[in-house]
């Protein structure tokens, strides 16, 4: 109070309070005249967020056992933070969210693979509950509605020998993806 | 020859002709430069305009990137402009050229600026950087308060929209900057 009251103190006041950072613009008015003018700031904060969408259900349908099975779609991966970076996190519906599909007594194991960028058949592969980073997205919007339609590759694999070791039976999982901005 | 003299005849007097609209130039643009003044000019001395009651526009945190983000205001246009009280407005934003961007570091946000000649609208007519919205009209005039504080207490809008589009192709950060509005009589 007492370095407030006194007066050589004012200049360096008002020069800490001009410099503080993201210290408010204030609206100014017009005065009467042949012309007049005033000005306001604008201020905005966006949010670093991502979103997921375009994800399809995967349906192998009847697969021949000596043959590898694998499906791939694309998905749209958008991010707003300044590099468009992103992580990804895959679970399964197995026990101890393991990739594995289930005819409610025996399983099939599945991998995941994920592509930074859309139309690949083949990815990074995911290990269940374990973040993959480093990626950045070229969408511009939250849904790829406008710009790219796509931004990323979504893989899933059933090996031969997955498939030969399976009994005959119809399958079924899912498969959770949580991604989150970086 | 006959031919040649002629011609050359003719091109003298073409060049005298020329001359004499050469000479008429500075003339012209003398008028010319004296009608834009007169037109960029109050038509009277005593043309008054003022503009107030503007407010700060802070979005917050943008939640919604699906739609348009708006902020509208009313505020105090008043002009004394005899006989309609008209005005133009020209605005300026803070990005380069004037241009209307909010700024966070090097990110820079595109926003858009509307103008209503009434009050509590949400929609007007888009206004472009530097370029004056004309035949503007105020309910003030004489016998009103320059402030608004008698008559009307509001006679105009100021819309600001962050459109869908922009917001999601703007990285995360706080944005900043500022708009500038300068009013003329008309």
């Amino acid at each position: 109070m007492k370095a407030l009251g006194n007066r050589k103190c004012w200049p360096l006041i008002a020069v800490a309070v001009l410099a503080m950072p993201g210290a408010a613009f204030a609206a100014t008015q017009g005065t009467a005249g042949s012309t007049s003018t005033g000005s306001i700031s604008i201020s905005a904060t966006v949010p670093g967020r991502v979103q997921l969408s375009g994800l399809s259900d995967v349906a192998f349908g009847t697969v021949d056992p000596t043959v590898a099975a694998a499906q791939a779609e694309d998905v749209c991966v958008w991010s707003n933070t300044s590099g468009r970076g992103y992580t990804v996190t895959a679970t399964g519906s197995g026990t101890s969210n393991a990739f594995t599909l289930s005819d409610g007594t025996n399983t099939i194991p599945y991998s995941v693979e994920w592509a930074g960028s859309s139309g690949q058949s083949s990815g990074t592969a995911l290990a269940s509950g374990t973040g993959l980073g480093g990626l950045s997205s070229t969408a511009t919007n939250p849904t790829c509605s406008a710009g790219p339609t796509a931004s990323a590759s979504l893989i899933v694999r059933m090996s031969a020998a997955s498939l030969q070791a399976a009994v005959a039976s119809s399958y079924l999982g899912t498969l959770t993806l949580v991604v989150a901005p970086q | 020859m006959a031919l040649l003299s002629s011609d050359t005849g003719s091109f003298e007097r073409g060049r005298h002709r020329n001359r004499s609209r050469l000479s008429a130039l500075p003339a012209i643009r003398m008028a010319a430069c004296a009608l834009a003044v007169l037109n960029a000019e109050p038509a009277s001395a005593g043309d008054t305009v003022r503009i107030s009651g503007l407010s700060d526009v802070a979005f917050g945190s943008i939640s919604n990137f699906a739609g348009d983000s708006v902020q509208s205001q009313s505020l105090c246009l008043y002009s004394k402009s005899p006989p309609a009280n008209n005005y133009r407005i020209t605005a300026s934003g803070s990005g380069p050229g004037g241009a209307f961007v909010l700024s966070s570091g090097s990110a820079t946000l595109p926003f858009e600026v509307q103008w209503s000649d009434s009050a509590g609208q949400t929609t007007g007519s888009q206004l472009l950087p530097n370029q004056p919205l004309t035949a503007q009209h105020s309910p003030t005039g004489a016998g009103s308060a320059d402030d608004c504080s008698s008559g009307p207490g509001t006679t105009a809008s100021l819309v600001i929209i962050l459109r869908s589009a922009s917001l999601s192709a703007a990285a995360s950060g706080s944005y900043n900057g500022t708009l500038s509005l300068l009013v003329a009589p008309e």
